[in-house]
């Protein structure tokens, strides 16, 4: 599937962000455009005639604007008039060298270099722009609308920044109806929904007060109605009455429906959106981009496409075309649902990378569908439609995938029945545990589809990290120390104000803080109500109920005493844990700085009273790991396999340790366990030839054949250097499946690379003579 | 010439097959002679590892032919240039055209841009000379192993009918210590590495497991590849570098029933040349009735083996 664009496109890997960037600067320099998205411009200062002309734009008469914009260019007016002018036309090249002219002319005007970084920002070129919004600030130290345009800037990227440039405008103006509109954008981006609209209304008034047109407002009030579930908005008509072509009237509100992962709905809006404005390239960008979260990928393209026209100066378009493209490298898989009861879900579609798919399939599909009749039965929930998993080796397409950016963190995404991940080949640490990251996005796909995506962020995120622990392949709590730190500072949120931490978070770390917290406040309610007071609660938010609201409907208590009781859940969990956390750091320490100069009884001992201290900690720089090592310096062979052991069975999961620990197993007998220890690599390193020959030949010889053959296949399709090998032990395999034919071909396979193969030789003559 | 070794996954068996057909002939008549050489380590680290793979290959190679009349080993405080001379010179004059010879080197190589350098006790030796003293024994198939760094420089250095060089390197700019020697001593014991199960390790089928594991090696560690190995000459198919069982004596029968079985092996050979015209169970059917005759032959060779 290739899309319509041309060689400008630009990479995508995030070492190339720079090029990027280069592309898109210089593709303003060179191509005319149509008109842009409709920007209402509320300086109370703009010139007459240009007012005038945008009183027509306003309205939706675009062809009198047009006429009143290209009379005003022709005339004999000031450079900065044209440069306005000429943006209004879309004609961004003339806009661009009417601004660097006027700069020329007019080196001490801020307003100049404010509109200039206005005519960046909307073209994504935010660095450009913070640049030119700085310099009008050296100008002139207050300038009003160079603030908000580091305030848009900062709000684009979700930053804290956002909110104190608008403050110090509203400090300065209290009438600066822009500064309203931008808080307001972020009171309802944080969930704030009163606040939010009681900051339009002040909006309103003071339009209604300047003569300002009030699109955007009731674009805003729109979206106020629509969180508050009301969806056939009165705001919608007034805007619609105002402009009948102003296509934001639905963009707007679709973005809050984007960012509360309503992607069904979100789409609906924007095609209702690019129906009424056909030239409204953002709600076009966006509609191809969810369309994409809901694997509509050919509609998807089309729109994407018709962005990209309008608009090629967006890396997320660009980005995003270039990610659909790559799809051909991928093979699409469709696995129907094994039973017909409900709660083995409507079957699994995998999309796995060329390269990976015949050795990852298996394994993954295997995930997913435990994964679904595990919260079937947990959450009373039956999915409806096939989930769709898609794992990607190189990291950066699935940060387009998520973001249409290159360079974020995350591991995996969910957008309802869609599950995008990193593979396992993704990830280069080694300490990359794909299985727990499908099982934390598995739980997502429940619990976004259980509430038609209603359910709040902290419990989505919550209920994953808590299955992680509880159902997940990897056993055990795993909470890292910055979070431990973080407890012990008192950081944590209340609980209706959780959101937050994931949304906006006020310091480092705090995104991770706020998921294990999530996590924690799921085990208090399950520790204390049950797994029906988890689902409870789920339920109500896919009522619609508020945080707040939920709690108090859910276990009647008051938000802030249930605070309480998961501070009091907390300390009992955790507290000797935070309180011998300076002890345990310090015999960790000790016992690493032992093992350094070889002095393995003390390593031994500092080991051991560390993990006395904290014994679930299994993360990097651990003290099982160093105590295991400790006995084997000191030949007490029983004892390491002992420690690795605690290791293993509290999610330790270093596919090298696991690996000696199963060996280990292995020679003292105990073959199922070495099985279960070496099968749990895979969900680390299942590219690694070598676990799929030592796993499938421990399985036969445990006459475990069908799991053997799912070990043999991976080998085979890895395209093994022993080809022979492989294609034997399938054989083997099948044989113990009385599979005849199967032995037989995959006999004469071996024997054909290697003839003189004797132990496949006399299989044969067994076999078929 | 170097070899073609991007070939696609199905041909890497056929070509170890199609060389190995002519294994009996040179086990028959050739006396295979072995040098291994451990050159110095510079550090512990390396001294202990380089004496390990040195008294590793020696190992390997005492199993292979049964015992080690024709083995040459000097390493460490020994292997200095003098001695490494007198062992070539030594062989020169006790071997003749129907002979072959095998020269590992295991150590530190160095390039200058100019002159590849082994690093020896002493003085080191150049890569001309050393070619030089190689080239003086009058044996017919030569082979020359060199796991040092920077071996690569003398890629190109020594062609000619009968001679294979293998180098751990691609050129004298690979200058990092190796991992090749580690993983060509570990082919030489290894069932995956002998690809056609005829428990044989040719000097083909142990380098192209080595550049595999060494390409590997890197791979997992998620780090770019300091080390390219490099193999020249046309006789690496059927220079036998280890055995994976011990060798045995040929009695005539035996040696009627390798005849029967060497042209099974062209039959199966020359089906598997016809297989895109064919249907696959046709294809099969046929390749499995040649098949079951070559594993009954084999059956009987091992049964008259085992009443030796």
């Amino acid at each position: 599937m290739k899309s319509s664009l041309s060689s400008k496109r630009v990479a995508r890997r995030g070492g190339t962000c720079a090029f990027v960037w280069y592309l898109v600067v210089g593709a303003l320099l060179l191509i005319p455009f149509d008109i842009f998205a409709l920007v209402v411009n509320y300086s109370t200062e703009r010139n007459t005639s240009l007012r005038e002309c945008d009183d027509f734009l306003y309205r939706g008469q675009q062809l009198d604007a047009q006429r009143c914009y290209s009379l005003l260019l022709r005339g004999d007016i000031d450079v900065r008039l044209k440069a306005e002018a000429a943006w209004s036309l879309g004609d961004l090249k003339l806009a661009n060298s009417y601004f660097q002219a006027s700069i020329k002319q007019y080196p001490g005007d801020p307003d100049v270099r404010v509109r200039w970084g206005y005519l960046f920002h909307i073209t994504h070129q935010d660095n450009e722009a913070s640049s030119l919004f700085q310099e009008a600030l050296d100008l002139e130290a207050n300038h009003a609308g160079a603030k908000l345009g580091l305030a848009k800037v900062s709000a684009g990227r979700f930053g804290t920044r956002a909110r104190t440039w608008v403050e110090e405008v509203l400090t300065q103006d209290d009438e600066a109806l822009e500064a309203y509109l931008l808080l307001a954008r972020m009171e309802l981006e944080d969930g704030s929904i009163d606040d939010a609209d009681e900051l339009l209304s002040k909006a309103l008034a003071i339009a209604d007060l300047q003569n300002f047109p009030p699109l955007e407002i009731y674009a805003l009030k729109a979206s106020v109605d629509l969180l508050r579930g009301v969806t056939d908005s009165p705001w919608t008509s007034l805007g619609l009455e105002f402009n009948p072509i102003y296509g934001e009237i639905y963009a707007t509100p679709a973005h809050f429906y984007v960012i509360t992962r309503r992607y069904r709905e979100a789409i609906s809006l924007l095609q209702q959106a690019v129906d009424l404005q056909p030239d409204l390239w953002s709600a076009h960008a966006e509609l191809g981009i969810n369309l994409l979260r809901v694997n509509r990928i050919v509609e998807a393209q089309t729109h994407l496409a018709t962005a990209y026209e309008g608009d090629p100066f967006s890396a997320k378009i660009v980005n995003t075309l270039r990610l659909i493209d790559s799809f051909e490298n991928f093979q699409v898989i469709q696995v129907d649902a094994p039973r017909s009861d409900l709660s083995s879900g409507s079957g699994v579609i995998m999309r796995l990378n060329n390269e990976e798919a015949e050795v990852l399939q298996s394994y993954v599909h295997d995930l997913v569908q435990r994964s679904i009749e595990v919260f079937s039965q947990r959450y009373g929930f039956n999915l409806v439609e096939p989930v769709v998993v898609e794992l990607y080796p190189e990291h950066d397409d699935f940060a387009v995938r998520t973001s249409g950016l290159p360079g974020i963190g995350l591991l995996g995404f969910t957008f309802g029945y869609l599950v995008a991940m990193d593979s396992p080949s993704g990830r280069g640490d080694g300490d990359y545990h794909w299985g727990t990251t499908l099982w934390h996005e598995m739980a997502h796909v429940f619990t976004l589809e259980a509430t038609n995506h209603l359910v709040p962020r902290w419990y989505s995120e919550g209920i994953s990290v808590f299955e992680e622990w509880s159902t997940g392949p990897l056993p055990g709590r795993h909470i890292p120390l910055v979070v431990m730190d973080a407890i012990r500072e008192g950081k944590l949120l209340p609980t209706a104000e959780l959101d937050s931490g994931f949304i906006r978070p006020t310091y480092e770390d705090q995104v991770i803080v706020s998921y294990m917290q999530a996590g924690l406040i799921c085990q208090y309610i399950e520790a204390r109500w049950g797994q029906d007071g988890l689902v409870t609660l789920l339920r109500l938010f896919g009522e619609g109920q508020s945080t707040p609201d939920a709690i108090v409907n859910a276990f009647s208590l008051t938000p802030e005493v249930f605070d309480v009781g998961f501070k009091e859940f907390l300390d009992s969990e955790l507290a000797p844990v935070i309180n011998g956390f300076a002890g345990w750091q310090a015999h960790t320490q000790e016992a690493y700085q032992a093992a350094e100069r070889e002095d393995w009884p003390r390593a031994l001992e500092a080991a051991e009273q560390a993990i006395a201290l904290y014994p679930e900690y299994v993360g990097e720089g651990n003290p099982h790991t160093l105590k295991a090592k400790a006995h084997e310096a000191l030949d007490e062979t029983e004892e390491i396999t002992t420690a690795l052991q605690s290791y293993w069975q509290l999610g330790g999961h270093d596919p090298i340790v696991l690996t000696k620990l199963s060996q280990l197993l292995y020679s003292s007998r105990l073959y199922k366990e070495a099985i279960s220890v070496l099968s749990d690599v895979i969900y680390i390193a299942p590219l690694e030839e070598g676990l799929h020959v030592q796993l499938g030949d421990w399985l036969l010889q445990d006459a475990r054949p069908e799991r053997a053959l799912q070990e043999y296949k991976a080998l085979l399709a890895m395209d093994s250097y022993d080809r022979a090998a492989s294609h034997f032990r399938l054989a083997q395999a099948y044989h113990a499946l009385e599979d005849v034919p199967k032995t037989r071909e995959h006999l004469l396979y071996a024997l054909e690379i290697a003839p003189h193969y004797r132990d496949a030789q006399q299989l044969l003559l067994e076999v078929v003579h | 010439m170097a070899f073609a070794f991007g070939m696609g996954t199905p041909m890497k068996g056929l070509t170890a097959f199609v060389l190995s057909i002519a294994i009996g002939a040179s086990i028959a008549h050739a006396e295979f002679y072995y040098l291994i050489v451990g050159g110095i380590g510079g550090e512990s680290r390396y001294e202990e590892i380089f004496s390990e793979q040195t008294q590793s290959l020696a190992q390997v190679a005492e199993q292979t032919f049964g015992d080690d009349l024709r083995l040459s080993l000097i390493y460490g405080e020994e292997a200095t240039k003098a001695a490494l001379e007198s062992k070539l010179q030594h062989l020169a004059e006790s071997t003749s055209a129907s002979d072959s010879l095998a020269v590992f080197l295991v150590g530190h190589g160095s390039y200058d841009g100019e002159q590849y350098k082994f690093n020896l006790t002493g003085p080191d030796i150049s890569g001309d000379e050393l070619l030089e003293l190689v080239n003086a024994v009058p044996v017919g198939e030569k082979l020359l192993v060199n796991t040092s760094s920077a071996s690569g420089a003398l890629v190109g250095q020594w062609t000619g009918k009968d001679r294979t060089l293998i180098t751990a390197t691609k050129s004298g700019g690979e200058r990092n210590a190796t991992r090749f020697g580690e993983h060509w001593v570990a082919s030489l014991t290894s069932e995956e590495a002998d690809v056609n199960k005829n428990g044989i390790i040719t000097a083909e089928e142990a380098f192209r497991y080595t550049e595999a594991k060494v390409a590997g090696s890197f791979e997992s560690e998620g780090t770019l590849a300091t080390e390219h190995a490099q193999i020249e000459g046309d006789a690496s198919g059927h220079f036998i570098v280890a055995r994976l069982r011990p060798r045995k004596s040929e009695t005539p029968k035996i040696q009627l029933l390798r005849d029967e079985s060497q042209e099974l092996e062209k039959q199966i050979n020359e089906l598997r040349m016809k297989r895109e015209g064919m249907g696959t169970d046709s294809y099969l059917n046929a390749l499995q009735e040649l098949l079951l005759e070559l594993a009954l032959v084999q059956r009987q060779i091992d049964e008259e083996q085992s009443v030796q």
